[in-house]
């Protein structure tokens, strides 16, 4: 007990000296101190936005619509770009045939999609329109906020109908509510039938900037380029009931394309077949790569700061000669001289952590609010941060404490 | 009869400078008993302030043997060694090596940390040294507050904060004036007379005749060891 008190009391004495020895050179330490700061600040920061990205891919999947499959008429290229010039078709018969063919499907929901003018009066918006049918809203989960979404009726009559998203809305009616106004899309008017249920934006991603328009009204008034076929569409959503028919319906679906486009065997399939699932995975990998790289590039400030400190210390140590050979004359043993300079090490590193940590929580709730990305900063990394910075003080402190230690006492009291 | 405080037994240390072996200190073998005041005398490079560093256990013998309160001080490891700086040997130093801008009280304090010892603790024995030493109204100066004379007494004060069995003083009057001096030898006989065993290396002859032994070193060697014919008597001041 007593012993473990006196080995408080003698840390407690190594701070004392550090701190004094600190202050003797105060520009000097809050410089070296500095490096650190700027180490454990983008450390944090880097972890913070790569949870971040994780969260927002997380809710970018979750608004796509779970339990679905994508049919695009591309051939499947991994995860890199799609090749245009590959490009087959696809059409709505094509997704009639897999609501009645493939066991487990809820719904399909064929979709074109093309890059429109909206203009009101005075104002005027560029934005992506889908051309739907009802299912999609099933399917992805989007409905109507306000007013309604797309009916039966609509796609029936190629109504010149229009369900728009917040960021379009507020582009082009500012605050009045939209419902029942008209745009002119494509110089052609239509009427506001609805608001899309804000979904927020992702990665950048603004979910709230695209408008719905009837499939039928789309292809015979928007398109701008003839497509090769009457009922060709840019992609489907496939919705199934559940998770296991989800799995065995992507491989059916993709048989059944292979049939009826007559894929001869050997041959790539001109059509890709993605779950919810999958893309899932591929972007959490894709985001996790994301924060790996951010985190790595952080902590080569990091490491600068840390040679900062071993580079101060060696200073300090040589400067300090003398002292320590007085020290050792007076009776301080190797591990004493060691230790001193090692708290002194870790002393500034600590202190600069702790304000690194302190600007990373500030940033990343700035981030927060004006960029709107979440950079949520957890107890764990607070505490692995200062940790961390400590670590690194004892790590790079190191070297110059043990040389210090192993100077002779006659020698060291010796130089000027 | 007690055993003796310090015995060496052909003490030698050689330095190798330039591809040439030098002896500094060249078979040196004599005793110190408990409650001597030795002067070691000797011009620059006689060899005299190497010896002082080996018995101080700051620098280690080539060869020879050194026994230090009966101890042979080659069997001891460097933390042995600390250990013995620290409880046994004071030292006082030409240039004072007092901490700057550190209080007299932490300045006299220091030894004590490495003794292991208490914060209130630490200040109580600092604080008793330094009064008893009149520095009692000086206990937060810094050194750069205080004068020559002053500092030299806050290091006595340090070197006796662990109450060692002896004073090893390297030039102390070298950067004083006469009569500081004066005061400063007054202090050693002072604490000689109340039984400490001091060793003061000097060049001066007037300081070493304030000794009670007094022996001469050249070139390594000890070519005088005798004790002081009219020893001076100095008042404390």
């Amino acid at each position: 007990m007593t012993n473990l008190f006196n080995a408080i009391a003698g840390w407690g004495v190594n701070i004392a000296i550090a701190m004094t020895a600190l202050r003797t050179n105060l520009m000097r330490s809050i410089l070296t101190t500095l490096g650190v700061m700027i180490g454990v600040f983008s450390v944090i920061l880097a972890v913070a936005v790569g949870n971040g990205a994780q969260v927002s891919v997380t809710q970018q999947i979750a608004t796509l619509g779970s339990n679905m499959a994508i049919v695009v008429p591309q051939p499947d290229s991994g995860s890199g770009p799609p090749r245009s010039t590959d490009r087959g078709r696809l059409t709505e018969r094509d997704g009639q045939a897999i609501l009645r063919q493939v066991s487990g499907v809820s719904a399909v929901a064929p979709q074109i999609r093309s890059s429109v003018q909206l203009v009101t009066p005075g104002r005027s918006a560029t934005t992506q329109a889908t051309g739907a049918t009802p299912e999609y809203g099933i399917v992805s989960n989007i409905t109507a906020s306000e007013g309604r979404f797309l009916s039966d009726s609509d796609i029936g009559a190629a109504a010149r109908v229009v369900v728009i998203g917040q960021t379009v809305a507020d582009k082009l009616f500012a605050d009045a509510n939209p419902v029942g106004e008209t745009v002119r899309i494509n110089r052609v008017p239509f009427k506001v039938i609805g608001l899309l249920e804000s979904k927020g934006s992702n990665l950048g991603n603004d979910n709230d900037d695209q408008i719905v328009v009837p499939i039928t009204t789309l292809r015979q008034r928007l398109l701008t380029t003839a497509t090769q076929g009457p009922d060709d569409v840019t992609l489907l959503f496939v919705g199934f009931i559940d998770e296991e028919s989800l799995l065995l319906g992507q491989q059916e679906i993709k048989r059944m394309l292979r049939d009826r486009y007559r894929v001869a065997k050997g041959r790539i399939s001109p059509f890709t077949v993605r779950t919810t699932t999958e893309i899932a995975e591929t972007t959490g990998q894709v985001t996790q790569i994301f924060q790996a790289v951010l985190v790595a590039i952080a902590s080569i400030s990091l490491l600068v700061g840390g040679i900062g400190i071993m580079n101060i210390m060696l200073v300090s140590v040589t400067e300090r000669t003398r002292e320590i050979g007085l020290r050792m004359a007076l009776g301080a043993k190797r591990s004493d001289i060691r230790n001193q300079f090692l708290v002194e090490a870790a002393v500034l590193c600590v202190i600069g952590g702790a304000i690194g940590l302190t600007l990373a929580l500030v940033a990343a709730a700035i981030f927060q609010k004006v960029a709107d990305f979440p950079a949520p900063v957890g107890l764990d990394t607070a505490l692995l941060s200062v940790a961390f910075s400590a670590i690194i003080g004892i790590l790079f402190g190191g070297y110059p404490a043990i040389r210090a230690s192993r100077l002779s006492p006659i020698e060291a009291l010796r130089s000027e | 009869m007690t055993a003796p405080l310090l015995e060496t037994h052909d003490l030698v240390k050689d330095y190798v400078i330039g591809g040439e072996v030098l002896h500094a200190v060249n078979s040196v073998s004599l005793t110190i008993k408990r409650g001597e005041f030795v002067a070691i005398m000797g011009a620059s490079g006689s060899g005299k302030s190497t010896f002082m560093n080996m018995i101080g256990c700051l620098d280690v013998p080539t060869s020879g043997t050194l026994l230090l309160d009966g101890i042979d001080t080659k069997t001891l490891d460097s933390d042995a060694l600390a250990e013995i700086r620290n409880r046994k040997i004071g030292f006082v130093f030409q240039q004072f090596n007092l901490l700057a801008r550190t209080s007299a009280l932490d300045n006299v304090a220091v030894p004590l940390i490495y003794a292991g010892l208490g914060y209130s603790e630490r200040r109580e024995r600092a604080q008793a040294k330094l009064e008893a030493m009149g520095l009692g109204n000086r206990l937060q100066n810094t050194p750069a507050k205080l004068s020559g004379g002053q500092q030299q007494r806050v290091a006595i004060a340090r070197a006796l904060v662990t109450n060692p069995l002896m004073l090893l003083a390297d030039e102390p009057t070298g950067a004083l004036d006469t009569q500081t001096s004066l005061d400063i030898m007054g202090i050693f006989q002072k604490l000689n007379d109340e039984g400490i065993t001091l060793i003061v290396v000097t060049h001066e002859p007037d300081i070493a005749e304030y000794a009670a032994r007094r022996i001469v070193f050249r070139d390594g060697q000890v070519i005088e060891d005798a004790a002081v014919k009219s020893r001076r008597r100095a008042v404390a001041g």
